[in-house]
C-alpha cells in the first residue's frame, strides 16, 4: 500500500526539485545587461573596514538619472581581482529596506563580475536616490610574512582598489579605511589624505572614469582572529513531537601567520601578551532556546568552554582544546535542541519549516564550504525549499534512525565563501498526514506484544523431543 | 516445624503445600538476577556519569580503535589488517595478534542495532560492553553455584559477583577491555563443563566446547581453562570417580574444543605445540587408555585385572609425561614462555624480563588488596570451600580445584586477582547460604526459606545429594537458640550490609577514574577538569603531519595511536622488547646520542608525560628507571642503571643527581624550559624537589606543544640542517638563493632536506627506511 502511494509522491518531489535547479540556473546564468549611460554616481562614501580578518566594504552612493527616461535598475562592479574573494554583495536603499540583487554579466565586460540592483521605485531624470551597498571579501588580507614567531604581532597586507569600482562616471568619492590600529608599516599615499585614529582617509576624489583603479596597499598589524572555518556541516533534525535537533560539525583552522619556531608553554603562561595572533577562545550565538548543548570531538567531551544563557541568545565560550597559532587546525562537533514551536508552523498537514541555513560560528567568521543538511520526519512528501540566495542543492537521500522503517527524506544543499551576512532563513513546506504519528508507538506496542506473545506460547506448549520426568524441572 | 517437613517432603514427590513453588521461585530467582544486574551495570557507570560515556585506561583504546576499523572495513579486512601506524618501521598484523572476541561482540552488537535502525555510536557500545556483560556474569555465575550447590548459593554468588570490587575494577564502563568479556565467558564455560559432566551428554559437551572456543577468542586467560578442566579429570581419575559421563564429556569437549580454539589466528597451532596447552592432550590420552582398559575390564569382570588396570593407568600416565617432556626436548612442543614461568617463580620476571616486571599489574598480591577487591568475601570463602571438600561429589572437586589454583595465581600477580574473585563469590554464596539455611530454619520467613528449600528440592533432584540435606540439619538443629539465631541473622546482614557498601565505595573512588581525564577539587568543591591528555593528543591529531612519528614510551602507544592517530614506535602490545630497549635507550642517552637513535627509527615527534607542575606521579620520571633497566638488558655496554642513581644510591632529580641522570634526554624533555609550579619557580611538585639541571638549551629537538599544565609535552626532532648550521659569511650567503628552483619544488619538504641529509649523514636514514620497506612487504 505505502509503496504505491509512495512513487507519485517521490516522482513529484523529484519533478518539483528538476523545476527548481532549472529556475535557480536561469537566475544565474541567463542575465544579460548593459550599462545604462544615463547613470552617474554623483556622490560615493566608502568605508572599507579591514580590521577584522573580512574586507567589509560599505559605500553610501548618491545615483543621479542623466537620462530622460527613468531608470529602474543599476549595476555593481567587483574588479577582476578581487572576484574570486567576494562572499557578499547586498543593497539598501535610503529606508534601509534590503534591495533584490541578481548576478548578472555585461558583453565586453566577461572578467567583472556585475550584479544587479532592482531598485523599488525608478529613478526619474534628474533624481538622486541614496543606495547603501555593501560587499564583504574573504581572503583578501594576506599576513606579510607569512611566518611569524609565538612573540610577533601578525601583520596583513591588503591591496584593494582606492577608487570604487563602477561602470558608471562617478563626479566625486571618498574612502576611508577602518584599520583599529596605530602600526601601520606602509600604506598608499594618494593625495588628499589624512591618517588618524586608526583610520585612514582619502579623497575626496573628483571626476572618476567609469571602471578606474588605482592600487591601495595598507601592510598593517592585525591582530585579529584569522580563522577560517573551513568545512561546517549542519544537520537539522526535526521531530514532530516537539524537537529540532541541530548538529554542526565544524573544521576550522587559524589561516593567519603561519607559527615558526618553537611554542613555549612558559612564555604563553607567563605573559598574557604573548602570541597575540594566537586565538584562545571564541564566542558562538546559539538561538536563545537552545537546549542541551554538547561541544565535543571524536575524542569526546572537550571540558574546556562555558555557556552563558541570555535573554536573546545562547552564548557559549568555546575554547579548543589546544590554543590556535597559524596554521593550526581544530574540529569539534556542536550540538543542541531547539522546541519546535518556533520554527514549525503547521496548516493541517501541511508544515513549513523556517530555520538558518548557517548559524553564528563566531563574529567576522568566514566560512570555506557548509553544507545544510534537513532530516524530516518519516513519510514526508512533496518538498519545496525557499532559499534567499542561490545554493548548490545535493542530491537527496535517506536516513534511518530509531523506529524507522523506510527512511527519512534528507534535502541538504551546499555554498562556499559564506559570512555573517549569509545567516538567513531559508522556508522549507513539506506534507505529513497526522496520522502517521502513530507509527512508531503502534510499532513498539506491537513488537512488545509479539514478544509477550511469543513468550506465553513458549511457557504453554512443550516443545522438547522426548517427555521429561518432572514437569517443573528448572 | 511442619512446613519444613512438607517442604522436605515435596522434594521426592514434588507435591506440597506449595504445589506452584516453581513458578513462584523462578520468580523470585529472575527477579533477584535482573536486579543484580541492574545493580552491577548501575555500580559500574560512576566514571560515565561523573565524566562522559569515553574510553579510558591505555589498553582499551586499542581494542576500540580496531573495534571502530573493524565496523567501517569489515570483518574480513580487519581480520587481514596490517597496522602501519604501530611499531614503526614493523607494523603490527592485527588481525594475527589480538584476540578478536571483545571486537567481534561489540561488532555483532553493533551490526544487530544498525539493522533494526538504531543509530548507536560503536564508542557507546564499546563503553557500555564490560558493564552489561557483568549482568551475564551474575547470570552465569549463578548457573554455575546451583549447579554446584543450590539456588539459593546461587542467588547469593549472582549478587556477590554483580558489585564485587575485583571484579567491577576489570569492567567499569570505559574499560573496554578483554577481561570484561571473559570473565562471563571463564564462568559459563565451568558452569557448561559441569552440566556436561553431570549429564554425560555430548550436547552439553558441544556446549561446553562453543563457549570455550568464544573464551580462547576473548582472552588469553583462555589457558587456566584449558588446564584446569584437564587438571579436574585427572583428580577425579586419580580418586577413582572415572565414568562414563566423564570420559564422554571431556574427550569431545577436548577434540571439538581444540580443533575451534586452533581456529583463532592469534591461537593457531599453540593447543598442539606449545607446554601450556600440554595437560590437556596429556589427560586425553591417559583418559582414552583407562577407558580402553575399563572396556577391557568389563569384559572380563572378574580376576586380576584390577591390578592391571591400576598399572595400566600408571603406565600411561608415565608414558604421556615422558612423550611431553621428550617432545619438548627435541623442540616439537615449545617450552613455557616467559609469562607462565613468572607465575612459577615470582622472582623470574624481575630478572630476565623487565619489561613484564615493569607493569604494575603483574606485581604480587599485597594482603590489603586481598581484603580491598573482596572484603568480607575472602574471610567466608574458605567456609564455602570446607563444605563443599565435606560433601564432595564430581562437581565440587572442581570447584576446590578452581579455587586453590585461582587463590595461588591470585598471590602471584595483582592482575589474576580478576580469576580469583568468580569462585570466591561463588564459594562465598555457598556458605552464606548454608548459613541463612541454619539461621533461618525455623524463622517465620517464608519466602526466604522456601526459596532456600525449594532450591534444595530442586537441586536433589537432579543431584543425588538428598542424604546429606537430611543429614545436615539434624546435628545443628537443637544447638541454636531463638536469640542466637536473630543476633546471628542481623549480624548476618550487617556484614552484606557493610560488603555492599564497601563494594560502591571501592567502585566508585578506586576503580571509576579515568586516566585520560583527571580531576582536581578545590577547597569549595568546584571540580577542574584537567583534559591535558586529550589536548596533546588533539594537538598531535590536528596539527601534525600524517605520517608523522611519535616516539614515546610504549604506555602511550595506543592512545597516540587511537586518540591521536599518529604512528607510534612502540606500544602496550610489548611484543619486541629490543625495540622498547632501543627507546628506552634513546631517553636515557643523553641528546646527541638519542639524536642518533631518533634519527635511526625516523623519529618526527617525541612525546613525554611530565607530572611535576601538578604533581602528578604516574609521569615518565617516575617511570624512568624501568626504562633505563629495560634498556640495559638489551644495550649493556651502553646504559648502566647504576649511573642514574646518585653514589648514596637514591633516585633522585635534584641537584644531588648524578650526572648521566641530569643531561638524559628524558630529564631535559621533561624540565625544559619549566619554571613555572610552586612557590619557587621550577618546583617539582611530584618529587617535592627542585631540578638539578637548569636553564639548559636544546640543540636536537624544539618545543612543539606543551599542554596547559605541563602534563604532556611534545618536542619536534629538528632536521639536520635546522640546528649547527655553519655560519657562513655575509659575502658568501648569496650561494643558497641560486638554489631558488629546487626549493620551489621542494617547498620546504622531502626532496630538499633528504638531499641535505645524505650529504650529512652518509645515507643512513634513507636506505635504512628503504630496506625494511622492501623487507616487510
Amino acid at each position: 500500500m505505502s509503496k504505491i502511494k509512495m512513487l507519485p509522491a517521490m516522482a513529484k518531489l523529484r519533478i518539483s526539485f528538476v523545476f527548481l535547479l532549472y529556475i535557480l540556473i536561469k537566475c544565474e546564468s541567463a542575465n544579460v545587461d548593459s550599462i545604462s549611460s544615463d547613470i552617474r554616481l554623483k556622490n560615493v562614501d566608502r568605508l572599507v573596514d579591514i580590521s577584522s580578518q573580512l574586507v567589509k566594504i560599505t559605500s553610501k552612493i548618491t545615483l543621479e538619472n542623466t537620462g530622460a527616461s527613468p531608470v529602474k535598475n543599476f549595476l555593481i562592479a567587483i574588479e577582476e581581482s578581487a572576484k574570486n574573494n567576494v562572499a557578499f554583495v547586498g543593497a539598501k536603499d535610503s529606508n534601509n529596506k534590503d534591495l533584490k540583487l541578481v548576478e548578472t554579466t555585461v558583453k565586453g565586460y566577461e572578467y567583472v563580475r556585475f550584479w544587479r540592483v532592482e531598485l523599488k521605485d525608478a529613478i526619474n531624470s534628474g533624481a538622486t536616490p541614496l543606495v547603501t551597498v555593501e560587499t564583504v571579501f574573504t581572503k583578501a588580507l594576506l599576513p606579510y610574512p607569512t611566518a611569524i614567531t609565538q612573540q610577533e604581532d601578525q601583520l596583513v597586507k591588503y591591496i584593494g582598489n582606492l577608487y570604487t569600482y563602477s561602470p558608471y562616471y562617478i563626479t566625486s568619492m571618498k574612502t576611508s579605511v577602518v584599520l583599529n590600529t596605530k602600526s601601520v608599516e606602509t600604506f598608499t599615499k594618494v593625495k588628499p589624505f589624512t591618517q588618524q585614529d586608526g583610520m585612514i582617509q582619502y579623497g575626496p576624489y573628483p571626476n572618476l572614469k567609469p571602471f578606474s583603479e588605482k592600487e591601495l596597499l595598507i601592510h598593517y598589524k592585525n591582530n585579529a582572529p584569522f580563522l577560517t572555518v573551513t568545512r561546517v556541516e549542519r544537520l537539522i533534525e526535526v521531530s514532530h513531537w516537539g524537537n529540532i535537533a541541530v548538529e554542526e560539525v565544524i573544521e576550522i583552522e587559524h589561516t593567519g601567520a603561519k607559527l615558526k619556531g618553537p611554542f613555549s608553554r612558559y612564555d604563553y603562561q607567563q605573559d598574557h601578551h604573548s602570541g597575540p595572533a594566537s586565538v584562545r577562545s571564541y564566542k558562538t550565538l546559539l538561538p536563545a532556546a537552545a537546549s542541551d548543548v554538547y561541544y565535543r570531538d571524536t575524542n569526546g567531551n572537550i571540558s574546556t568552554s562555558n555557556m552563558k544563557v541570555k535573554k536573546d541568545s545562547v552564548e557559549l565560550d568555546l575554547r579548543p582544546r589546544y590554543p590556535l597559532f597559524g596554521g593550526w587546525r581544530t574540529h569539534y562537533t556542536l550540538g543542541y535542541n531547539v522546541p519546535s514551536y518556533e520554527y514549525l508552523y503547521q496548516s493541517g498537514s501541511d508544515y513549513l519549516l523556517k530555520m538558518r541555513i548557517v548559524d553564528h560560528i563566531f563574529d567576522d567568521m568566514q566560512v570555506d564550504e557548509v553544507v545544510t543538511k534537513i532530516i524530516l520526519p518519516e513519510g514526508s512528501t512533496s518538498v519545496k525549499v525557499n532559499l534567499p540566495y542561490p545554493v548548490t542543492r545535493l542530491p537527496d537521500s535517506l536516513h534511518f534512525t530509531y523506529l524507522d522503517t523506510k527512511g527519512r527524506p534528507v534535502i541538504s544543499f551546499s555554498k562556499k565563501n559564506i559570512v555573517e551576512n549569509h545567516i538567513q532563513d531559508f522556508q522549507l513546506r513539506y506534507t505529513f498526514p497526522r496520522l502517521l504519528m502513530l507509527q512508531e508507538p503502534l510499532l513498539v506496542v506491537g513488537f512488545l506484544f509479539a514478544l509477550f506473545l511469543c513468550v506465553i506460547v513458549y511457557v504453554r506448549l512443550d516443545f522438547s523431543i522426548h517427555k521429561s520426568e518432572h514437569p517443573h524441572k528448572e | 516445624m511442619t512446613q519444613t517437613t512438607t517442604a522436605r517432603q515435596g522434594n521426592g514427590s514434588d507435591k506440597g503445600i506449595f504445589s506452584n513453588t516453581a513458578g513462584f521461585s523462578t520468580l523470585i530467582t529472575v527477579t533477584v538476577l535482573s536486579l543484580a544486574w541492574l545493580a552491577g551495570f548501575a555500580s559500574r557507570l560512576f566514571a560515565v556519569i561523573r565524566f562522559e560515556s569515553i574510553i579510558h585506561e591505555f589498553d582499551p583504546w586499542f581494542n576500540y580503535r580496531s573495534t571502530a576499523y573493524m565496523v567501517e572495513h569489515g570483518f574480513y579486512n580487519f581480520l587481514n589488517w596490517f597496522d602501519e601506524r604501530a611499531w614503526y618501521p614493523l607494523g603490527r598484523i592485527v588481525g594475527g595478534t589480538v584476540y578478536p572476541g571483545l571486537m567481534i561482540t561489540s561488532g555483532t552488537i553493533h551490526w544487530i542495532l544498525h539493522t533494526l535502525n538504531i543509530p548507536i555510536h560503536i564508542r557507546d557500545i564499546c563503553v557500555f560492553l564490560a558493564p552489561v556483560f557483568s549482568g551475564l556474569t551474575a547470570i552465569a555465575t549463578y548457573l554455575l553455584t546451583s549447579e554446584l550447590w543450590s539456588r539459593g548459593a546461587g542467588l547469593f554468588a549472582a549478587c556477590f559477583i554483580a558489585i564485587i570490587p575485583g571484579y567491577s575494577s576489570r569492567s567499569v564502563a570505559g574499560s573496554y577491555d578483554n577481561e570484561g568479556i571473559a570473565i562471563f565467558a571463564l564462568q559459563f564455560t565451568y558452569y557448561l563443563w559441569l552440566k556436561s559432566l553431570k549429564n554425560g551428554s555430548v550436547f552439553w559437551s558441544i556446549c561446553t566446547a562453543l563457549s570455550y572456543f568464544y573464551m580462547v577468542s576473548a582472552w588469553g586467560g583462555y589457558v587456566f581453562i584449558i588446564n584446569l578442566i584437564p587438571l579436574h579429570v585427572f583428580l577425579l581419575l586419580i580418586m577413582g570417580r572415572f565414568s562414563q559421563r566423564l570420559f564422554v564429556s571431556y574427550t569431545v569437549f577436548y577434540i571439538v574444543g581444540l580443533l575451534m580454539s586452533m581456529q583463532i589466528p592469534f591461537v593457531g597451532f599453540q593447543p598442539i605445540r606449545t607446554s601450556e596447552h600440554m595437560a590437556a592432550s596429556g589427560v586425553f590420552a591417559l583418559l582414552m587408555a583407562i577407558g580402553a582398559l575399563k572396556y577391557l575390564h568389563s569384559l572380563n569382570p572378574k580376576g586380576q585385572w584390577k591390578q592391571l588396570l591400576i598399572l595400566g593407568g600408571l603406565a600411561a600416565a608415565g608414558a604421556v609425561f615422558l612423550a611431553v617432556v621428550l617432545l619438548t626436548y627435541a623442540g616439537v612442543i615449545a617450552p613455557w614462555s616467559g609469562r607462565f614461568y613468572s607465575l612459577w617463580d615470582t622472582t623470574y620476571a624481575k630478572i630476565h624480563i623487565p619489561i613484564i616486571a615493569s607493569v604494575s599489574e603483574h606485581q604480587p598480591t599485597t594482603w590489603s588488596s586481598f581484603f580491598f577487591d573482596l572484603h568480607v568475601l575472602v574471610c567466608t570463602f574458605p567456609v564455602g570451600l570446607w563444605y563443599c571438600i565435606k560433601h564432595i561429589n564430581d562437581e565440587r572437586v572442581f570447584v576446590a580445584l578452581y579455587a586453590l589454583s585461582a587463590v595461588y595465581f591470585a598471590g602471584v600477580m595483582v592482575r589474576l586477582m580478576l580469576t580469583l574473585t568468580p569462585v570466591v563469590c561463588v564459594l562465598a554464596g555457598i556458605a552464606f547460604s548454608i548459613l541463612c539455611d541454619l539461621v533461618l530454619r525455623e524463622e517465620e520467613l517464608p519466602t526466604q526459606q522456601d526459596e532456600t528449600e525449594e532450591s534444595k528440592s530442586l537441586y536433589d533432584k537432579a543431584g543425588k545429594l538428598k542424604k546429606r540435606t537430611h543429614e545436615q540439619p539434624a546435628p545443628v538443629d537443637p544447638g541454636l537458640g531463638m536469640n542466637v539465631r536473630s543476633v546471628t541473622l542481623i549480624l548476618i546482614m550487617i556484614l552484606l550490609m557493610l560488603f555492599s557498601v564497601h563494594c560502591t565505595w571501592a567502585t566508585s573512588n578506586a576503580y571509576s577514574s579515568p586516566s585520560i581525564v583527571l580531576a582536581s577539587y578545590g577547597n569549595d568543591g568546584t571540580r577542574k577538569i584537567l583534559d591535558d591528555f586529550r589536548e596533546a593528543y588533539g594537538w598531535l591529531s590536528q596539527n601534525t603531519a600524517e605520517d608523522a612519528r611519535v616516539m614515546s614510551w610504549w604506555d602511550y602507544g595506543y592512545q597516540i595511536a587511537g586518540m591521536g592517530n599518529r604512528t607510534t614506535l612502540v606500544d602496550n602490545n610489548t611484543w619486541n622488547n629490543s625495540h622498547i630497549a632501543l627507546v628506552g635507550k634513546a631517553m636515557a642517552s643523553n641528546e646527541s646520542a638519542a639524536y642518533d637513535i631518533m634519527t635511526m627509527l625516523d623519529v618526527d615527534y617525541v612525546l613525554v608525560i611530565f607530572g611535576g607542575a601538578i604533581g602528578y606521579s604516574g609521569d615518565d620520571i617516575n617511570k624512568f628507571i624501568w626504562m633505563v633497566r629495560i634498556a640495559e638488558g638489551e644495550h649493556p655496554k651502553d646504559i648502566h642503571e647504576a649511573d642514574y642513581f646518585t653514589e648514596r644510591g637514591e633516585y633522585r632529580v635534584d641537584s644531588e643527581a648524578s650526572k648521566t641522570m641530569l643531561n638524559c634526554l628524558m630529564y631535559k624533555l621533561s624540565y625544559y624550559r619549566y619554571d613555572s609550579g610552586g612557590s619557587p619557580p621550577g618546583y617539582d611538585r611530584t618529587r617535592g624537589a627542585l631540578p638539578g639541571n637548569r636553564g639548559f638549551k636544546l640543540t636536537y629537538l624544539e618545543e612543539a606543544y606543551t599542554t596547559e599544565h605541563w602534563l604532556v609535552r611534545i618536542y619536534r626532532v629538528k632536521k639536520p640542517d635546522e640546528f649547527n648550521r655553519p655560519r657562513l659569511p655575509l659575502a658568501k650567503r648569496t650561494v643558497p638563493t641560486s638554489n631558488t628552483i629546487s626549493k620551489k619544488h621542494a617547498l620546504g619538504g622531502g626532496p630538499m632536506t633528504t638531499k641535505r641529509r645524505k650529504g650529512m649523514l652518509k645515507n643512513k636514514p634513507t636506505v635504512v627506511k628503504g630496506k625494511k620497506a622492501v623487507k616487510l612487504e
